[in-house]
């Protein structure tokens, strides 16, 4: 034993010690459960993301165990699944979503070039567009073109003849056109943070070497390579696994869809969930194989290029006759996915009668007064705001802790299995979401265990939940692994209890970070659409399910008010989230991530 | 910088007994045992990889021990079950971050600390600004961490640990980060400033200079356990091992044989000449070992008029120190680096080096020499005189 014999040791003074008694053995004894709050988050993952998704898988090899036919294994579900209609469905999305990945990846590439390699003017705009577009349901920018396309529609109306365009749009044209301008933002995200990363040194090398600008560009593109792959699969699953189009575009074009082929099977009777769960699986199995050729295609080579030797890569000048025609490009790229789709909407509910046979057509703000004025159209807009809001906090808190969780340095495994799940949840379509949210919480064990939640607003939001949570916890993982632990640690060995501790010296560093994310989820719910379709409580529609059912009922007008008014009230939540931390964070909090 | 006092405030004794920490199943202390009386200033010092920042970090709180027990002012803080946090333990740290938190201004970062107190506003308010003083940055109190140096940020760290004169104060190696110049002025910056509080120290470091300019003892840590706990003098003079004589500083290492033993004194032959040195092994005639030598204890000279019993050499090296030049002389049983003289001796000439005993510790070989094997280390290890 290593013995330091004091030299002027005195008697402890009372305020210099180490508090003892009754508090400090009760501290004491708290501590040993210091597995609890991690059992605590556990649970709610198991409840909320693995047993839902889980259960509802498995129906599709054995009905017999979740109550649902009388095989205990069988494959008939899928030998359905690959068949018929529902074969033709699955083809489609399969093309759809391959067509849709290469033409998505090539814009974004072509985006992000010219946003960070050329000087082309309003480069801010342009990347902003990409965010709104990003933000922009699929179901909306679908809608939008409907309404400017459709038998009676704006162009009919206003005299212009849609015809030819109406037939190329309602069909797989169109539907892979909204998808592409829902990928692009994906793709360009992916390609553009690699770009940022590339420094100039590899195209000097080629240029001082003899090649041209064209060989530069060539070496370039194949550096980018795992960007390019991340991008072509990214957006292949987001479209092979998206419920907008499939339930407006492609339903109302008889072009069917994988997705609304999987919604079909729980919604209408008789209910088959095991044909259900098999269209899950070729979903995910999809997605799978477009992770499978990203990774064998980049197999065994360097991509390493990022250092602290990299130098700034230098903005290439367009000409002007380029610079005027990449600007064409892009503000084409915006009307296609933004500019047609507000329009279209904005212009349909400012139209009197439109859907309907009547011959005059005048132009009126009576729809907005109509949605304003009814409960009928206005309940679904304030229900929305109320999920939302709960939503958004609940997942910005789990998204928290999960993000924590995949940062810390203790629960290595832990967190890697939670990495591994919500990995594998981002890749689920929210319509499997859906359905294993209906198929366990409506079975007979849920009830003989006291869990009522079949048709509640409390599934809706867990399900809100569970789809929200692995984005969330993804884009706060990237500011939660700046953050130092020493931190919260000095924060504890300064007086401060955990809690406390994170409280006053963590939280304000990443309150930008996950205002964002509540802001990012609020948004996202307000306007979601696979889960609110299948979860909905009876006669309390969402906003989503309000739009698409007054369209349905041919209130063309009232539907499109509403979408202006929901877009409207979503911004204005920005706003005021925005606007109220200006107003009342410190000082401090404010300061942090500004730019000088 | 005032000159005002702080009051002082005894500090704990810190009791540490077989405690064990792993991480997943690789062990970062194992059995570790130290008592650090109250109000004395301790320096862990060892590698990389040694476990003292572990140790540290057990002491503070914000790890929990796996087995063992930790006793603080005679209070149970921790054992293999039990674990009291950070903020009952009434200790503070200084961080190697510095660990400033961003959205606080500088006073806002040191009347944190106060917060345990519970103290009326006025008096936090001088207590903050008296702290400040001490460290010299009273004008700066409203500025934020990003808008420091390096250097005043962790002044900012220093005031923020004595702000609520803690029983313990810890320091996580708080001057790695910071220019030669500097570590030395704040060294002495925290030397007179922890003192005058009274608190117990233990300042964790890598670097033998700063541990013996700083140490009241030193606890010598290599892959998890203590392998020396004493005095500076102790350490230097009669060093537990040859890893803690190597750690803390040699000019190199020679292979001889023991031709004389007497209690803890030997005579060594090496490359025919007969050294004297301080035994480190129970050692007996016969015995093949090494001799590790201080830089201190050497010294060179002319062959022609040089004292008998030199070590004949050829200078490979020579650096400008100076003070002096220091030079890697190539002999025939090894290298010795860091031999100073006051003149500067050429390359490839050659020369005599006498040792000191006083500097020379002799221990059994286990292996190769590293003359068998030519195993030549030419790192110059120096201790700041």
């Amino acid at each position: 034993m290593a013995t330091l014999t004091p030299e002027r040791t005195e008697a402890v003074h009372p305020a210099a010690s180490v508090p003892s008694g009754r508090r400090h053995r009760l501290t004491m004894a708290l501590s040993r459960a210091q597995g609890a709050p991690l059992i605590a988050f556990w649970l709610v993952i198991v409840a909320i993301l693995v047993l839902p998704i889980a259960l509802f898988l498995l129906v599709a090899f054995s009905p017999r165990l979740l109550s649902q036919g009388s095989q205990w294994f069988t494959l008939t579900g899928f030998r359905d699944a690959l068949r018929g209609p529902l074969l033709h469905a699955v083809l489609d999305s399969l093309a759809v979503g391959a067509a849709t990945a290469v033409a998505a990846t090539a814009i974004g590439f072509g985006v992000a070039w010219a946003v960070l390699r050329t000087d082309i003017p309003a480069r801010g705009l342009w990347s902003a567009s990409m965010f709104a577009l990003l933000l922009a349901p699929s179901y909306l920018v679908a809608l939008g073109w409907e309404r400017l396309l459709e038998p009676s529609g704006v162009l009919d109306v206003l005299g212009l003849g849609s015809g030819g365009a109406r037939h190329l749009f309602y069909g797989p044209f169109g539907v892979i056109v909204v998808l592409t301008a829902k990928g692009v933002p994906f793709a360009y995200l992916a390609i553009s943070n690699a770009l940022r990363g590339l420094g100039e040194e590899f195209e000097m090398a080629v240029r001082v070497h003899g090649g041209r600008g064209r060989d530069a560009a060539r070496i370039v593109v194949a550096l980018l390579a795992p960007a390019v792959w991340s991008a072509l699969a990214i957006v292949f699953a987001e479209s092979i696994s998206d419920f907008g189009v499939a339930a407006t575009l492609a339903n109302d074009a008889h072009f069917p869809i994988a997705t609304f082929t999987l919604y079909n099977a729980v919604d209408n009777f008789p209910i088959n969930f095991p044909v259900a769960a098999a269209i899950g699986w070729i979903l995910m199995a999809m997605a799978g194989l477009a992770l499978i050729a990203q990774s064998r295609a980049l197999r065994g080579r360097s991509y390493r290029v990022l250092g602290g030797r990299s130098r700034p890569a230098r903005r290439q000048h367009l000409a002007p006759p380029l610079a005027a025609g990449a600007v064409g490009c892009l503000a084409l790229l915006v009307v296609v996915g933004l500019g047609v789709p507000a329009f279209g909407a904005l212009s349909a509910s400012l139209i009197n009668g439109l859907g309907s046979l009547a011959s005059s057509h005048g132009f009126t703000l009576s729809n907005y007064q109509r949605v304003l004025d009814s409960g009928a159209l206005r309940g679904p807009l304030l229900y929305s705001a109320k999920l939302a809001a709960i939503t958004a906090t609940l997942t910005t808190a789990i998204g928290a802790v999960s993000a924590r969780l995949l940062t810390s340095r203790s629960g290595r495994l832990s967190a890697r299995i939670l990495d591994l799940l919500l990995l594998t949840a981002v890749a689920l379509p929210g319509i499997v979401f859906a359905a294993g949210y209906i198929f366990t919480y409506n079975l007979p064990l849920a009830n003989t265990l006291g869990v009522h939640l079949y048709e509640t607003a409390t599934l809706l939001v867990l399900a809100y939940l569970a789809t929200a949570l692995p984005a969330t916890a993804r884009v706060l993982l990237g500011p939660f692994s700046q953050v130092q632990h020493s931190l919260r640690e000095a924060g504890q060995v300064h007086g401060d209890g955990g809690g406390a501790s994170w409280a006053r010296t963590v939280l304000p560093v990443l309150a930008r970070p996950l205002l964002s994310a509540w802001i990012l989820t609020y948004c996202a719910t307000l306007l979601e659409l696979p889960v609110s379709q299948l979860l909905y409580v009876p006669n309390h529609p969402p906003v989503s399910v309000g739009i698409t059912k007054a369209l349905a009922n041919y209130d063309f007008g009232g539907g499109t008010a509403m979408e202006v008014i929901a877009i409207l009230f979503a911004l204005v939540v920005v706003a005021a989230a925005w606007g109220l931390f200006r107003l009342l964070a410190p000082v401090g909090w404010r300061r942090l991530g500004r730019t000088r | 910088m005032t000159t005002q006092t702080t009051q002082a405030a005894p500090g704990h004794e810190v009791v540490v007994q077989g405690v064990d920490k792993r991480y997943g199943k690789t062990p970062a202390l194992a059995g570790v045992d130290a008592t650090i009386g109250a109000g004395r200033f301790v320096v862990l010092l060892g590698p990389s990889g040694s476990g003292k920042s572990t140790l540290a970090r057990c002491l503070a709180g914000v790890e929990r021990i796996d087995g063992g027990a930790i006793h603080m002012a005679g209070t149970l803080v921790g054992d293999g079950r039990r674990h009291l946090p950070p903020d009952r333990r009434n200790l503070a740290m200084v961080f190697q971050d510095y660990a400033l938190w961003p959205h606080l201004s500088v006073a806002g970062n040191v009347s944190y600390a106060l917060r345990r107190r519970k103290l009326p506003g006025a008096e936090v308010e001088r207590r903050v600004a008296d702290a400040l003083e001490r460290v010299g940055l009273g004008a700066l109190k409203d500025r934020y961490p990003h808008e420091l140096s390096g250097g005043e940020q962790q002044r900012v760290s220093l005031a923020r640990a004595v702000v609520g004169r803690p029983g313990l104060l810890i320091f996580d190696e708080p001057l790695s980060n910071l220019d030669a110049d500097l570590r030395e002025r704040l060294r002495v910056e925290i030397a007179t400033l922890t003192r005058e509080t009274g608190a117990t120290a233990v300042y964790i470091t890598h670097d033998q200079s700063e541990a013996f300019a700083l140490a009241d003892e030193i606890i010598v840590l290599d892959r998890g356990s203590i392998v020396q706990a004493g005095a500076p003098e102790d350490i230097y003079h009669r060093p537990a091992t040859p890893f803690v004589a190597r750690f803390t500083g040699i000019a190199g290492e020679l292979a001889g044989v023991v031709a004389r033993a007497d209690g803890d004194q030997v005579g060594v032959d090496v490359a025919g000449v007969r050294l004297s040195a301080r035994a480190g092994d129970a050692l007996a005639a016969g015995d093949r070992v090494r001799l590790l030598i201080r830089p201190a204890a050497t010294s060179i000279h002319d062959p022609s008029s040089a004292p008998l019993g030199g070590l004949a050499g050829t200078v490979i090296d020579v650096a400008y120190r100076g003070r002096g030049y220091d030079h890697v002389v190539e002999t025939a049983a090894g290298s010795l680096a860091a031999v100073f003289s006051p003149r500067r001796w050429d390359r490839s000439g050659t020369v005599s080096v006498a040792v000191d005993p006083a500097g020379c510790s002799a221990y059994r070989t286990e292996g190769p020499h590293p003359a068998d094997s030519r195993v030549l280390d030419l790192t110059a290890v120096t201790l700041s005189a």
